[in-house]
């Protein structure tokens, strides 16, 4: 048996910026070939969009997140530079707690790395779930910070995923500078010596293509690096698919740079629309190239949510980046510690709720007397559905939302909440607060069908607490 | 169990008043409600003292109740600080009333008091959602002007209940609070100028919503032992309820109706022997306009979902079928969170007393206070009435 991929995901946030909106706020656009770039959301970043893609990947596969036996994650933009990350990630995906745990990160290289951890760990430990999520930044009048995209893929990986994860091969060679992010910065940057850029990029991603063992008549679809959108076909001429092949997948005409993301976005493009081999290299300074050549069995189920929905303005672009925004209020905010946050993370994660064993009505947090008999009972835990029904909402103005949701609410404009019943397993159902996302406030009504997500609820004392938020039923 | 009656009462402006502290805003109620008794009171008659204050803002959180006795000279009486966020005094009532009931006062003073105009934007918003749901509720980002709008949204989708309705509430309460000396917002206002105001927390605009208010209320429970030394024309607790429960919407089975509301009208109007048919007038908790229609419909004056239609059509007005806040409510006269439930009192005894002045409900007899915390985690309903007129 080989390992392959059973199951693909992918997501990229629904806001888009055009090239065209760069263009003219800056009477120019330096990240060439890119028509768009994916916008995080004012609450998003890479495990949430890690979330997203995963979710995808694991129903797409028919894996429960118990089953998952290890799990990659790579980016070059993790949320905290020290903390492990993956012990909430893996929560919000009831990955059990002995699993594996890897993140990949320092360089754009870091997916297929992830792919390659996941490949050799899989024999032992059972499917292994490999999430590449980045949201890269720079300058805003740079190429790095113009093209800068987000998006995120996953791979459920099993010993016998149908994509099978034949071949890796790396190559290095000691050429910096093309692009870093220095300690305690968020924004990626370059020298920008461009013909010295070029020949690292293109003889670490030969050389890795060279050393890498593939059928190339069974191979008809490539994944490449992509800062911008003229980089990848530098190489084509080393790989072996036409310019119009790698273009096909080439996500970053449409979602931006998307990092470590980059060649596992395209990888899981590839396999959506049933190619029949892959080989894909990410290459990233300092410098490497990592490549992987994926042959493909049987049809690999995917789920992609790559699509765009709401174009935005460059003065909307910036108040959701933050570039803008004042941060939080002095005044203090309201305040619900730690410890209280980590008790409750299966509910505000995963929507566990508890049935309660006198009345069998459910109960949603499941915490104290039953609300409804009244009973003090233990409670058994049951999860809710995903979906739910708006049974009541608001809509918070501009400027009258709690301190500790102001920053927020600068990036995003006026918000809707409101109460969503959620369905239980066996009937019967539990309602709870909710802040909506991806919707126009006006657009919300009593009785409208959302689902649920997990995005940043807010960063107190540096510290940004995960929770639920609904969206419309896609 | 002795009875309980109401001798005196009184409050200060309400307002926004750079000048004067939670304090010396309650000297003024403290005064005017010493002069309000009928034949008068010392000072040193008081045996228990009641002060409800949420301490918005954080002044003094701890011994807030003492620290306002001992400003008026009542050192040596036993003072607690009651706290159940917008119902605080509602609860300093109940105290009162049980103090006296059960035999260990003959003269209890149930009060409240809070200055909210002297913070700054931000941590005026920060105060404003202490008395949230704080885990779930306002993790999801919502204020309380969100939560009542979530409320009004339900009542909409459920009974067809309209904006303009809840402007209906805003008009009768502005046009009752221009006769109130004592209003925060005593102007009148019309259907259109509540109609076009901008929006707060949508289907909320700026007229559904009641102010933020410096103020302080305090009243006197006297037990049926000693009251004739006070009064001649006394105004007896007929009822007494209240309830708790709930404290976010989420938690209820129903969003159109405040279960504690119901609870403790039910225990009021039990005790009191007296139905919704029987009230002259009543002070309901308005901090939104919502909640007054949710009010009508959970006290029983009209059926659930016709509270909308019971505003349109005037009945609460002054020569309605059942005056509701005659004072302006909170929307007019104010809402200073801890003063808000004692404050109701002052306008149950002036109504009983026949000193409302232009709001006078003529032969007022029996009359109901509602005071609800939160978004109705928490709820008293007092019914009083006058005696010998019956």
């Amino acid at each position: 048996m080989s390992p392959g991929i059973a199951g693909v995901g992918a997501y990229a946030p629904r806001t888009r910026l055009p090239g065209d909106a760069i263009a003219a706020a800056w009477g120019q656009f330096k990240a060439g070939g890119i028509e768009e770039t994916a916008v995080p959301g004012p609450d998003e970043d890479v495990l949430t969009m890690g979330y997203e893609a995963a979710r995808n990947a694991l129903d797409a596969a028919g894996v429960a997140g118990a089953e998952v036996g290890a799990v990659g994650f790579a980016t070059t933009n993790p949320p905290v530079e020290e903390e492990a990350l993956l012990p909430r990630f893996g929560e919000m995906l009831a990955v059990p707690e002995t699993a594996e745990t890897t993140v990949y990160t320092g360089s754009l290289t870091a997916g297929v790395r992830a792919l390659r951890g996941a490949a050799r760990a899989v024999d032992a430990v059972g499917p292994a779930l490999v999430v590449a999520s980045d949201a890269p930044r720079g300058e805003l009048d740079e190429a790095l910070g113009q093209g800068a995209g987000a998006g995120a893929a996953a791979f459920v990986v099993t010993p016998d995923g149908p994509a099978t994860l034949s071949a890796f091969a790396s190559v290095s060679e000691p050429a910096a500078g093309t692009r870093f992010r220095q300690r305690g910065s968020d924004r990626a940057e370059g020298l920008g010596i461009t013909t010295f850029d070029r020949q690292a990029f293109e003889s670490t991603v030969t050389g890795a293509l060279d050393g890498l063992a593939f059928d190339a008549d069974s191979v008809d679809a490539a994944a490449v690096q992509a800062t911008d959108g003229r980089q990848p076909y530098r190489v084509t001429g080393a790989l072996p698919v036409s310019g119009e092949r790698l273009k096909a997948h080439a996500t970053v005409h449409t979602l931006g740079d998307t990092g470590a993301a980059s060649v596992p976005l395209s990888i899981a493009s590839a396999l959506a629309d049933d190619a029949s081999g892959v080989v894909g290299v990410a290459a990233g300074s300092g410098a490497t190239a990592e490549a992987v050549a994926i042959d493909v069995a049987g049809s690999v189920p995917a789920t992609l949510a790559l699509d765009g929905e709401t174009d935005v303005d460059y003065a909307h672009y910036l108040r959701q980046r933050g570039e803008i925004t004042g941060g939080a209020p002095q005044g203090g905010g309201g305040y619900v510690s730690l410890p209280a946050w980590h008790r409750s993370l299966a509910q505000r994660y995963r929507l566990e709720a508890g049935r309660c064993p006198e009345c069998g009505r459910l109960n949603m947090p499941p915490r104290g007397a039953c609300s409804h008999c009244q009973a003090l009972v233990e409670y058994d835990p049951v999860e809710l559905a995903r979906t739910g029904t708006v049974e009541a909402s608001s809509i918070i103005s501009q400027g009258g939302a709690p301190p500790e949701f102001a920053e927020l609410q600068g990036r995003s404009g006026e918000y809707a909440t409101g109460i969503v019943a959620f369905d239980g397993p066996e009937g019967g159902s539990a309602s709870l607060p909710a802040l909506f996302v991806e919707v126009d406030p006006e657009d919300v009504a009593v009785g409208d069908e959302v689902e649920m997500t997990i995005r940043q609820i807010y960063t107190q004392e540096g510290v940004t607490r995960y929770g639920f938020k609904v969206r419309p039923v896609a | 169990m002795r009875d309980a009656y109401l001798i005196g009462a009184g409050q200060s402006d309400f307002g926004a008043f750079p000048e004067e502290s939670y304090r010396s805003l309650f000297r003024t109620a403290f005064e005017e409600m010493t002069e309000s008794v009928p034949n008068g009171i010392s000072r040193d008659d008081i045996d228990e003292a009641y002060i409800g204050m949420v301490s918005i803002g954080g002044r003094q959180i701890g011994l807030p109740g003492p620290a306002v006795t001992e400003h008026v000279g009542l050192d040596g009486v036993p003072c607690v600080r009651l706290e159940n966020a917008c119902a605080a005094s509602g609860y300093s009532v109940r105290q009162a009333i049980q103090a006296v009931r059960s035999g260990m006062a003959d003269v209890a003073l149930a009060g409240g008091t809070e200055v909210m105009n002297d913070l700054g934007r931000d941590r005026a918003r920060y105060w404003l959602g202490v008395s949230g749901e704080m885990e779930w509720e306002r993790m999801a980002g919502t204020t309380f002007s969100g939560v009542f709008a979530q409320i009004a949204s339900a009542h909409m989708a459920e009974y067809g209940t309209t904006s303009e309705q809840l402007s209906h509430v805003a008009v009768k309460s502005h046009e009752h609070g221009a006769k109130n000396p004592h209003a925060h917002l005593g102007y009148e206002c019309s259907l259109d100028d509540a109609e076009s105001a901008p929006t707060i927390a949508a289907p909320l605009g700026l007229y559904h919503c009641c102010p933020m208010s410096d103020g302080a209320a305090s009243v006197l429970i006297a037990s049926e032992d000693v009251v004739d030394d006070y009064t001649d024309d006394p105004i007896r607790v007929a009822g007494a309820g209240a309830s708790s429960g709930g404290i976010g919407l989420f938690e209820r089975d129903s969003y159109t109706s405040i279960p504690a509301t119901k609870q403790a009208a039910e225990s009021a109007y039990d005790e009191a022997g007296v139905g919704p048919a029987d009230l002259d007038f009543a002070e309901v908790h308005d901090c939104f306009s919502i909640a007054e229609i949710v009010a009508y419909e959970d006290l029983g004056f009209c059926e659930p979902g016709e509270g909308g239609d019971f505003a349109e059509r005037g009945a609460p007005k002054l020569g309605g079928e059942l005056p509701v806040n005659t004072s302006g409510g909170l929307k007019s006269k104010g809402h200073p969170i801890g003063a808000t439930g004692a404050s109701q009192m002052v306008e149950v005894f002036e109504q009983l007393s026949g000193h409302a002045g232009e709001r006078q409900v003529a032969d007022a007899t029996v009359g109901l206070a509602h005071n609800i915390g939160g978004s109705g985690g928490a709820a008293t309903v007092h019914i009083l009435e006058r005696e010998g007129s019956a």
